[in-house]
């Protein structure tokens, strides 16, 4: 029981910062990508394969997979600086569902659709980290520090210019706003941290797959922050524990059979999604939208 | 001869796409809305006429049950979510999102009854024959031909000649002033969500009756609608035509340069090229964003 409340903290550590990545772009800046899965995943690879083939080091790893993801999404900055509103939704749908088919048919560096198994455990600066409760605790202090550099970004020009640019883009530009790198920024900030998390994830699982990295992956964080509530600090995280704690609820109600159980619980949050947008579409802890 | 086979299919998917495309974009460029739950219609029409001739109805009938169950989804859709949001909040990302969420309920909802495998009927009409040598078709690709001729050119008189179809290209235009004019812009965005839905109709039998179905198609083609929407340019219904058939032929042809695998990841590469190249699309007017 222990150990499985673990993995579960674990695992929604991991996901509390890639959804709060998330947030920096939905909540703030006004970008809305559905890509946000793809650049997951390429930590998750990064990291894999550091720690397959170089070193084990979990510090490394993530600064290596939020670096490699954070120069791919210049290719999520390009549609994102020339179109807005649906077409770039549409850009980072397209995106998501390349990467998908990118990885899982490159089998050099993903291990195609099987992936990369065998990770070893995790170290940091020479120390064994792989003591569950140790790793969590790891993990926990990576999803502090990202919210903390994540609110005092906020706090500062840099966020105060973002919010600028998310309720009104000729107002910001007027104001001498630089949108163009204010905007590229902030998406390679996200990528970054969200690359971290990949990589994260990789030595938790000590296996990684297409699976984990697919545009249902992309709409599952994005329901982690819109129901939580986009633009808040805390909202993310309310989003993630959440809908991770729903399969682990549902699993206690017997009466559903449990190969039904992912069925179930992708119903109940597509309904939650809708319901939310219409009766509380600042989410859970959002504030109400007359401040916006 | 291959390029020919290849050809041929991208022709019978494109138009399936094509005609479920312009349902898309018909909505979308009516009232704004970016339906992307149009995807579960397209599944859910294709159920309803699949569980009909199940049930021993005759094909007609079937189809008849099929073009019901589509312009109600739609119009509930409309009714019971679009609007109530839009009274409070006009932004598009919350309507996508509560879009978003009722197509991944329908989807699971499909998946819970009918299980998540696929589900097809086999007719004589789509026992494919040899035409010229290696050169195989199966008859129901002139059907496919016949009804997408037939249904958009029908769909394209009726947005020209009449007074509602006239309503709904001022909607899409100018709404307010539709307003100032003394028309329902409520009732002409309930025209466009039923015709929008009824269009996916005949993709849904289409793709039921070849190719087969499964829950989780409802994402593909909603991904596809949107991709030629904004490849055929937004508020086109003859570019989203156009595009879905263009995006059916790439997916197909691409099959004879690379793997099978990579033929949707082809059309999304266009799709991409498109939004950062060529925003507004082939037959848009200049870029809207």
């Amino acid at each position: 029981m222990i150990a499985y409340l673990v993995n579960l903290a674990t695992l929604m550590a991991i996901f509390g910062i890639a959804a709060s990545s998330l947030n920096l772009l939905i909540g703030y800046a006004g970008i809305f990508s559905m890509a946000h899965a793809m650049f997951f995943g390429v930590g998750a690879y990064v990291g894999a394969q550091l720690a397959l083939h170089v070193v084990a080091d979990v510090g490394l790893a993530a600064l290596a997979g939020g670096a490699v993801a954070a120069v791919l999404s210049l290719c999520l900055a390009l549609p994102a600086l020339r179109v807005r509103g649906e077409y770039f939704v549409a850009a980072s749908l397209g995106l998501q569902m390349l990467a998908s088919t990118i990885f899982g048919e490159t089998h050099i560096l993903t291990g195609g659709v099987g992936g990369l198994t065998g990770i070893p455990a995790p170290t940091l600066l020479g120390y064994d980290i792989s003591s569950p409760v140790v790793y969590l605790l790891v993990v926990t202090s990576v999803l502090i520090l990202t919210l903390v550099f994540i609110h005092s970004l906020i706090r500062g020009s840099f966020g105060r210019g973002l919010m600028a640019i998310r309720d009104s883009e000729s107002a910001a530009e007027a104001f001498g706003k630089d949108i163009r790198s204010l905007k590229t920024l902030v998406v390679v900030i996200g990528c970054f941290l969200v690359g971290v998390a990949g990589s994260l994830l990789a030595f938790h699982m000590a296996f990684v797959n297409v699976e984990s990295f697919t545009l249902d992956q992309s709409v599952l964080m994005m329901a982690m922050v819109i129901i939580g509530g986009a633009g808040t600090i805390y909202g993310p995280l309310v989003g993630v524990v959440t809908l991770m704690a729903l399969p682990a609820g549902l699993s206690f109600l017997t009466f559903i059979p449990s190969t039904e159980i992912g069925t179930v619980q992708q119903f109940i949050y597509g309904v939650a999604m809708t319901l939310l947008m219409i009766f509380r579409p600042s989410g859970l802890v959002g504030q109400s939208r007359g401040r916006r | 001869m291959l390029l020919a086979q290849l050809a041929i299919a991208g022709l019978q998917t494109g138009m399936l796409y094509a005609l479920t495309a312009a349902g898309f974009a018909l909505i979308f460029g009516a009232t704004r809305i970016f339906h992307v739950a149009h995807g579960a219609t397209f599944v859910l029409a294709g159920y309803a006429f699949l569980e009909s001739v199940g049930l021993g109805l005759h094909w007609t009938v079937a189809t008849l049950v099929s073009l019901f169950v589509a312009i109600v989804f739609g119009l509930l859709l409309d009714v019971l979510v679009y609007r109530p949001i839009q009274r409070h909040d006009g932004s598009f990302f919350t309507v996508f999102v509560a879009s978003f969420g009722v197509s991944i309920a329908a989807q699971n909802l499909l998946q819970f009854i009918f299980g998540g495998g696929f589900v097809s009927l086999s007719l004589p009409l789509t026992r494919a024959s040899q035409v010229l040598p290696g050169l195989y078709i199966a008859p129901v690709l002139w059907v496919v031909l016949g009804v997408t001729v037939l249904v958009f050119g029908s769909i394209t008189l009726f947005l020209e000649r009449t007074n509602a179809g006239l309503g709904l290209r001022a909607l899409a235009q100018n709404p307010e002033l539709v307003r100032a004019y003394g028309l329902s812009s409520r009732k002409l965005s309930a025209l466009a969500f039923g015709l929008g839905s009824a269009l996916v109709v005949p993709g849904s039998i289409l793709a039921a009756i070849t190719t087969g179905l499964q829950p989780a198609d409802s994402a593909h083609v909603m991904l596809i609608s949107l991709a030629a929407a904004i490849v055929g340019g937004i508020g086109s219904l003859r570019g989203a035509a156009l595009a879905g058939l263009l995006l059916g032929l790439v997916e197909n042809l691409v099959v004879s340069v690379v793997d099978t695998q990579w033929s949707q990841a082809a059309s999304f590469l266009v799709l991409f090229g498109f939004i950062i190249f060529r925003p507004s699309g082939l037959l848009g007017k200049a870029s809207q964003s």
